[in-house]
Formats: structure tokens, sequence, C-alpha cells
């Protein structure tokens, strides 16, 4: 039988699938991002503990392959009477991931920002609040837009992992049709292609923020 | 020595600075060794000496952008005793009675000229919008780039932007402005327009302190020429008489190879 006719057979399933998988790497980024930026605060605070936790969440984030922290959320944590759902489960081990690898990045930009930024704004009597949300974030978050869209792309991969816990999305989409007539070859190939029509042009837009980026420096 | 009478921009009473005895060392590295300095209210304080000598940590520690080690900071009706807790209360009346202009102007490059001079002001002062944004205007009138107001730091050139800076600083209505080397980042030709900027506002009565190599803008403008070499001050009064008879072996080293340049 022809591939495209098998395709277009298996496509509203694995649209479903695709719903699912964008809706993890939507709320992974969408609560991660900002949780990276508390992080990136809390590991440069000058308070130890604060600085400890942060670096904790960070270093576990970062360190333990997102399927370990994925299993330890779903399978782990009833043990302490906290059950979730699948999806939930994904998302809190994605959001966390996120948090961390995004953590890193903004750091890193906040860091980039020049020493007298800070100063300019100490000398105008600005607050420090002032001078950490109107002057070094938006310039710091800046630098860090193409690193962060390179995280979102991750997560949106990451969310394959999801299907470990039988969430529905698109891996599992593709396992669940490709189990039924084991054409495995086609829907596999399906699988990927998917995956690539949001990953590649999205890497592109990375790209070109890159270069924008570096013309504007 | 008093200068002109003083406009009615400064509403501000005016304040001078007393600096004494101002030590300042990272580790075993002495960088400032009891200096005293006197600066009269109105008056121009012209800072020179070669390269390490301590001049801008000097002048940071005037606002504590470095906090010295020891010694006395009366400044602008504050009185400081470094090592003692300030209360950040003060602390921030205090930088916004100093006004400050860097070597690398360091405007927000996130925000037009405008925004630049008029967030401070809201933030600070606690200027509504169109109060802040009217005074940022009749500033950057004054610096001559009105029309750069809608223009992002990025767009103008070094001699704007230090324009801008210094318009930003005034807009906060310091009693007293410092330079550290204003026009060291700029092109001979471009510094001009800023030093411009400075001399009509030595006019009107502002107490400035300069860290600067414009030996020009020094004897011209500056009421008091003060020469730090090796964290101390060597030699200081009138600009003229020490440029012609310096009295010190090492201030004279230092203006001759400034001005056979």
């Amino acid at each position: 039988m022809n591939w495209l006719q098998q395709w277009a057979g298996y496509l509203p399933q694995m649209l479903s699938g695709l719903g699912v998988s964008l809706f993890i790497a939507a709320v992974a980024i969408v609560a991660g991002y900002p949780l990276g930026l508390l992080l990136s605060v809390m590991v440069q605070h000058r308070n130890l503990v604060i600085r400890t936790l942060g670096l904790a969440i960070v270093e576990i984030g970062r360190g333990a392959p997102a399927l370990v922290i994925l299993y330890l959320v779903y399978y782990g944590l009833p043990k302490f009477g906290i059950a979730f759902e699948s999806i939930q489960a994904a998302c809190i081990a994605l959001v966390w991931n996120a948090a961390a690898y995004s953590s890193e990045i903004i750091r890193a930009g906040l860091q980039s920002v020049a020493r007298g930024q800070t100063e300019a704004a100490y000398v105008l009597g600005l607050s420090g609040r002032d001078t950490f949300f109107r002057v070094i974030m938006p310039q710091g978050m800046r630098s860090a837009i193409p690193g962060l869209m390179g995280v979102a792309i991750q997560m949106f991969q990451g969310t394959s992992l999801a299907y470990a816990i039988a969430v529905p999305e698109l891996m599992k989409s593709a396992y669940n049709i490709g189990s039924e007539d084991f054409n495995y070859l086609q829907i596999f190939t399906l699988a990927g292609i998917c995956y690539a029509v949001i990953s590649i042009p999205a890497t592109w837009i990375t790209v070109y923020f890159e270069k924008r980026m570096s013309r504007h420096a | 020595m008093a200068k002109s009478t003083p406009t009615e921009a400064h509403r501000v009473p005016r304040l001078g600075i007393q600096l004494e005895n101002i030590r300042k060392h990272y580790g075993d590295h002495v960088v400032l060794d009891d200096v005293s300095l006197d600066v009269e209210p109105g008056t121009v304080t012209a800072l020179i000496g070669p390269s390490g000598a301590g001049k801008s940590t000097f002048l940071r520690c005037i606002n504590l952008l470095e906090q010295p080690d020891g010694g006395t900071i009366r400044v602008a009706g504050h009185t400081i005793e470094p090592g003692k807790n300030i209360a950040p209360k003060d602390l921030a009346r205090l930088r916004s009675a100093v006004g400050m202009v860097f070597q690398s102007f360091n405007l927000f490059p996130h925000m037009t000229a405008l925004k630049n001079i008029s967030f401070p002001q809201q933030r600070v002062l606690g200027r509504s919008k169109d109060e802040a944004d009217e005074r940022a205007m009749q500033l950057l009138e004054r610096v001559g780039l009105k029309d750069k107001a809608h223009q992002h730091p990025g767009r103008c050139s070094g001699g704007q932007q230090q324009r801008i800076a210094i318009a930003r600083a005034l807009a906060l209505d310091p009693s007293i402005m410092l330079f550290d080397e204003p026009t060291s980042a700029l092109d001979p030709e471009v510094g001009l327009e800023v030093l411009a900027v400075m001399r009509e506002l030595a006019a009107d009565g502002m107490t400035m302190v300069v860290v600067t190599h414009e030996m020009q803008f020094a004897r011209d403008v500056s009421d008091t020429l003060v020469v730090m070499a090796d964290c101390k001050i060597i030699e200081q009064g009138d600009p003229r008489a020490i440029m012609s008879d310096p009295q010190e072996a090492r201030t004279r080293r230092f203006l001759r190879a400034v001005l056979e340049r």
C-alpha cells in the first residue's frame, strides 16, 4: 500500500498525539522559564542556604536524565502519598528540566550585562529591584533568547520521554498505531516527520535570532 | 573662590564635599593613602595625575561606589563614616544628590534617550511621567540633542551619548556632579562637544569634581587643580599657578609628559 495513503489514515490519531506533546512542551516552557529566572537569581544569592538550595535544584535537573526524574515523580512520589496523573508527572519532570537548563542560560545572560550598567543604576539612586527588573533583566534576557529557544526545542523533543509513563503523546500514538498493523517503519517515519516539522523551523528561527543578536552586539 | 551667582535651577541647598583621611586598599595593595579634600560649593575641582594614582577610586569614594576602608565623607549634607552601616534610604538620597558621569557613558541601551533621562526621575524622585518627560526634553535641548529624544543610545555617537548621560544625571537635580574621565573614550573633536556642556554647567555654578586628562579644560574651567600621584594628593591650588610653576618634582614630570604630547 502507498505510504502517503497510510499516513493519511494515521494522521488524525497522530495529530492528537502531537497536540498532547505540544501541550506538555508549552507547560514546560511557560512554567520552566520563570522558574529558571528564579533559580538563576538563587544560585547567585549571597545567602548560603538559598544559594545551596538553588544549586541543588539546578544540578539535579541538569545532572539526572529527564527519564529518571520522570520515573521518580511518577513512581517514586506516591510512596510519600503524592500521586500524579501521568500527564501531570510528565509536566512536572519537564518543567524541572526546563527550569534547570534555562536558569544556566539566563544566569549567563544576566552576567553578560556590562558592570557599568549596575554602576549607572546605582549612582542614579535606583533601587535594587528597579536595577534588576528594569535595567539588568531586559538586557540579559535579550542575549539569552537564542539559548532559551534551543531549550524550547529540546523540551519539545523531550516530551517523547512521557511515552514511558503512557502519556498519549506523539510517540505513544505512533506506538499504538504500529502495534495494530505492525507498519512500524511507516509510522515511526511519520512520527519523526512530525517532530521535525516543528523542530527544524524552530531551529531556523533560533539561528535568525542569533544572527540578529550578534549584529546588534 | 566663589563663581558666578547660582541660577534658579539650583533650588537644592548648595553643599560642598569634605573628604577626610580617606584610605582604601585591596588586600596589601594600597590605593588611597590618607587623602583629604575640601570642595567648596559652586566650584570646579579638576583631578589630574598619572594613571594608577588613585584619581578614579577617590572620585568613586565620594558617592560610595567604592567603600573606603577609613576616613570621613561629608557630601551634600550627609556625613558618612565608612565601615558603619548606612541606612539604604540615606544612601539612596546621597546617590541622587550626587550625579555621576562615566568614561563609558553607561546609558541604558534598551531605552530611548528620553526614557534614559525620564525613567530615573519617575523611580527615584517620584515625578509623574509627563513631568519627567518634560524635564528630560528641556535637558536634551540644553545639551543640544532634542532631535535624538526617541533614538536608542546605540544610534548616537559617543559624544552624543555622553551628553545624554550628563542630561540623565542633571535630571535628578543633583547638588554635585562627578565626572570620571568624561572625554577619554571620545575623539578629541567629539570631546569638545562634551567639554562645552561641562563649561556651561560650571558657569551655572554647579559644584563639580572632574577626573580628566584635558589640561586646557582643567586650566580654564577649574577653580582648584588637584594633582594626585602614588595614592596621595601631592599638590593642589590655583590651576594656572600649578601649571606654570609646579612645586613638586613629580608634578613637573607629569605636566611635562602631558603638555609635550
